[in-house]
């Protein structure tokens, strides 16, 4: 083992050579890499620090339960080594500049450093009040109702559960008692306090829109529905209404660092395209579109696939 | 100054590189704010969901092109929207679910990610480039390859490192704990036992009672004998996880699902019946993936038997050739029989239905399908409801793949009848078997059996506190007596996005005086006025009908709401018997006769046009008492 990390070392201090040979050919790269000679400048060192053979054997302990052996450590430091004279090698050879998944990572690590920074502090109070002030559709509780209703059924009445609906309206509005008027089915004949959707999901669409349409606490109708027709009366309502900040205080926090990573991100970009100059040789089929981009780029971080 | 800049970064860079905290898909729809928890209604509410879906997490979704998430599942199933591998939106039109069991094959459960992820050690499988193709050619191939492995149950092993599965495992149970909402939409906790000797389908699907669950689950790679999964459930149970198992697709099992015979080939004893009964109390008896009720050949007086039957091996076009052994209402049959002999039925099974999706998605609506394997069946060409590109059905001869496609259907949800949506009351009523399956929509059923229960209707509080007081609901025992005969009472209501109710029928099976099961279906109710043919036990026909060009339906057919009060005309206090009813809807639209009126081309000639969607519950056993 000794040996062969010796021999990683000794090519590891070859990076002119290599260069060249890089630009030379690919094949003469190769060849080097596994026939080149061993000698070369002394000047690259690689240290294995005390901190680093600690964080080795904590993630041995993370993955395995248990403190490695001393053999075992040995076998991950020296893995370690070669992955030291393994990354360095490849960069030296420029591996890293056409590699879809190394670029990838480059920007991601970049625009972490980016997004954290702005991230760091904690929305203060009043910034997220303001938030919520000027985003406050989106936090929006939706309008609830409760509900009671009598049906005529159709199954039962036919054609006249219409006008059967309209005499029974007429006893509800006198005061009868609900629970005497039409017929019995699996509806509730009363709702707690409901969504239009909640309601749409058991009614119907047309029943849910002519129950959250009606104002007053009377009851009206006759309002159809596949299952006959019905008279409601609104019990109360709960107004559509904006939220209190309390109410939704991690949310908005989280929103809010967010929409601030999204901007130091968008920011930065916007600020390093300044220093070159674009321009996009669109191919065929969309010749025509602009040859340079957008100056300050609403850029998405790209979702790492598998992930 | 710049060193120290430096500094800085790499300070901030540790932290970026530490553990990202997942966050919830943009689409999610937002839970409000102060959720206002509903009163528990001790008289039961429905509750509509499904308990078997699968995300990018399962080896074959993930070949399927599938990169959603359990996440996103959960946000599917509360009313969002998201992605279809092939990038179209899918969202539920007829609202968000009640409940939502995510589960994942368990065998390589996140290895294909795994595989799929740059610096992931399993990224380095020689055949990794093959298995993420957008070619649905290729996408076959690298999915036979995984799936002639659990043929033969052995794990592959470049897979033998379990900790990708373990880090998966732990990412559905986390996704279950954020997207519980006590009061409004419940979690479960589950994984699919995937195992298929020789390709003969015995998958199940173990939903646990809590938020909890062992390490790793117990897989088809550890047994290909359900017997194992139930012993390592019973211990789970000693350790206080409680689960239970739901046996599914028995009807591509080739007779091998519900055997008269345990794994060793010795006929069923005493102690195997308990402990498929202690474990196992539910099976699927509807899907994607066709129907397990029964199959016309074993069920000839059944006319509504052939329904999106499905004659396939799972995931194969090798034909099914036994059906006896793999549908639920012989089971069922054969469940009394084996209790006469060894004192314990194994197939007192409570009926459920699920999508068994594995788009994160279900797709229970016929005018809303988007079948069920990513970009496999993405297209209507992909699943056979439209003709390849350019020609007619004139000499129509389908792919292999597309003419199993063609086959499913828009199916199906499980029903329970619970207090509240808390995840104890949902997993209560599952292990009571207070639940029924339907095949899409969503149907309301009661139905309860009971001495003296009749004629009261159930459509009162009154009525349904009498039921409860007096009789026993879907899915219990009755206990016989010597005199008198019990009442059955049930009522069904239409969804109210789906067509009106056609009839309601009571399918009895019982054990003959020469201890032979039987089956026999009595309508029990009929929609509009029609009367009980007492010599055929059927409902007039009512005349409803579909316009297929435009899947239009008769607006004046059926019956919102259908109920019965009834009595078996053959009782006999003396027999071993079970009762389930079935709710049947009116003719409308198959799914692949939407593709094709979308299409604006004819549907395909060798499918059905249009179906009867139905509700099956979960049976009534009568208990005969002894002497």
């Amino acid at each position: 083992m000794a040996s062969g990390v010796m021999g990683f070392l000794r090519r590891a201090v070859r990076e002119p050579l290599v260069h060249f040979l890089a630009i030379g050919g690919a094949l003469f790269v190769i060849n080097s890499l596994i026939h080149g000679p061993d000698q070369g400048p002394e000047s690259t060192a690689i240290v294995i620090s005390e901190g680093r053979v600690n964080q080795i054997a904590e993630s041995f302990v993370l993955l395995s339960g248990r403190v490695p052996t001393k053999e075992e450590l040995q076998v991950l430091v020296d893995d370690f080594v070669s992955e030291e004279v393994g990354y360095r090698e490849a960069v030296a050879q420029g591996l890293d500049a056409d590699d879809t998944i190394v670029r990838r990572r480059m920007r991601q690590k970049l625009e972490f450093l980016i997004e954290d920074s702005a991230a760091n502090e904690e929305p203060m109070q009043a910034e997220m009040l303001a938030w919520l002030d000027g985003h406050s559709a989106d936090y929006r509780l939706p309008e609830r109702r409760a509900l009671r209703q009598v049906l005529l059924s159709t199954d039962k009445r036919g054609a006249s559960a219409a006008n059967d609906a309209l005499a029974a309206l007429a006893s509800l509005r006198a005061g009868a008692d609900p629970a005497k008027q039409g017929d019995a089915s699996m509806l509730p004949p009363a709702l707690p306090l409901t969504t239009q959707e909640g309601v749409a999901g058991e009614f119907g669409v047309d029943f849910a829109t002519a129950a959250f349409a009606h104002a007053g606490d009377d009851w009206f109708g006759p309002v159809a529905s596949p299952f006959g027709q019905h008279l409601v009366s609104v019990v109360s309502v709960e107004p559509g209404r904006a939220v209190t900040l309390s109410e939704v205080v991690d949310r908005v926090r989280t929103d809010i660092i967010e929409e601030r990573r999204n901007d130091a991100r968008d920011a930065f970009h916007a600020r390093m395209r300044k220093r070159y100059t674009i321009h996009i040789q669109w191919p065929d089929p969309w010749k025509g579109l602009p040859d340079t981009p957008d100056p300050n780029p609403k850029t998405k971080p790209i979702p790492e696939v598998g992930e | 100054m710049k060193r120290l800049a430096i500094a800085v970064c790499a300070a901030a860079l540790l932290a970026g590189c530490g553990p990202q905290t997942p966050t919830a898909s943009t689409q999610t729809e937002q839970t409000p704010a102060t959720p206002e928890r509903p009163a528990a209604n001790p008289l039961k509410n429905a509750y509509f969901g499904d308990l078997h879906l699968h995300t990018r997490n399962s080896f074959d979704a993930y070949i399927f092109n599938v990169r959603a998430s359990p996440e996103e599942a959960y946000a599917y199933a509360k009313g969002g929207t998201i992605k279809h591998a092939a990038g179209f939106d899918m969202k539920l039109n007829s609202g968000p679910l009640d409940f939502l069991a995510v589960t994942d094959h368990s065998e390589y459960l996140g290895v294909l990610p795994a595989i799929n992820t740059p610096g992931d050690p399993y990224a380095s499988v020689p055949y990794a480039k093959d298995l993420f193709s957008t070619d649905p050619k290729q996408v076959n191939a690298a999915f036979r390859k995984f799936g002639d492995a659990l043929r033969t149950g052995a794990r592959m092993p470049e897979f033998a490192d379990l900790r990708t599965v373990k880090s998966a495992w732990h990412d559905t149970i986390d996704a279950a704990k954020r997207n519980y909402e006590p009061g409004k939409f419940t979690t479960l906790v589950g994984y699919e036992f995937t195992s298929a000797p020789d390709g003969r389908n015995l998958h199940r699907n173990v939903i646990f009672s809590g938020d909890t669950a062992p390490e790793l689950p117990f897989t088809a790679l550890e047994s290909q004998n359900p017997e194992d999964l139930w012993k390592w459930m019973d211990q789970q149970r000693a350790n206080g996880f409680e689960a239970l198992s739901i046996s599914h697709n028995g009807n591509g099992s080739d007779g091998t699902m519900y055997e008269r015979t345990m794994w060793n080939g010795k006929p069923v004893d005493r102690q195997w019946a308990e402990l498929r009964a202690r474990n196992e109390p539910l099976t699927e008896i509807t899907q994607v993936k066709g129907t397990s009720e029964t199959h016309p050949l074993l069920s000839p007086n059944d006319e509504f038997a052939g329904f999106e039957i499905m004659e396939w091996y799972i995931g194969s076009t090798t034909p099914i050739t036994k059906f006896d052994g793999g549908y639920v209402r012989k089971a069922m049959k054969d469940g009394l029989e084996i209790e006469a002999k060894v004192g314990v039925n194994p197939y007192k099974y409570g009926l459920i239905g699920s999508s068994d999706t594995h788009n994160a998605a279900g797709s229970y609506e016929e005018d809303n399908y988007h079948s069920k394997v990513g970009i496999s069946d993405a297209t209507p060409e992909r699943r056979g409801s439209a003709p390849p590109e350019g020609k007619t059905w004139a000499n129509y001869k389908p792919a292999d793949n597309t003419a199993r496609f063609a086959t499913w259907g828009a199916s199906g949800l499980t029903g329970v009848w619970a207090p509240e949506n808390t995840r104890e009351e949902i997993y209560a009523a599952l292990k009571r078997k207070e639940t029924y399956a339907t095949t899409g929509p969503r149907m309301k059923v009661r139905f309860f059996a009971g001495y003296g229960i009749g004629p009261q209707q159930l459509t009162s509080d009154e009525g349904v506190k009498n039921a409860y007081a007096k009789g026993v609901s879907m899915g219990g025992d009755l206990i016989g007596k010597a005199d008198g005969k019990p009442d059955f009472l049930v009522v069904a209501m239409r969804d109210a996005r789906s067509a009106p109710l056609q009839r309601v029928q009571i399918i009895k099976g019982w054990l003959d005086k020469n201890g032979k099961a039987q089956e026999k279906i009595f309508d029990v109710a009929c929609s509009d006025g029609g009367k009980v043919n007492t010599k055929t036990n059927r409902c007039p026909d009512n005349g409803a009908t579909v316009d297929v060009k435009t899947c239009a339906y008769s607006q004046d057919k059926g019956d919102a709401e259908i109920s019965a009060s009834w009595s078996d005309p053959e009782f006999d206090p003396k027999l071993n018997a079970f009762y389930y009813a079935r709710v049947l809807e009116n003719p409308t639209c198959r799914w692949s006769t939407w593709d094709a009126i979308r299409l604006g081309i004819e549907p395909n000639p060798d499918l059905q046009k249009t179906i009867q969607e139905r509700a099956y519950t979960s049976p009534i056993w009568l208990i005969p008492t002894k002497g």
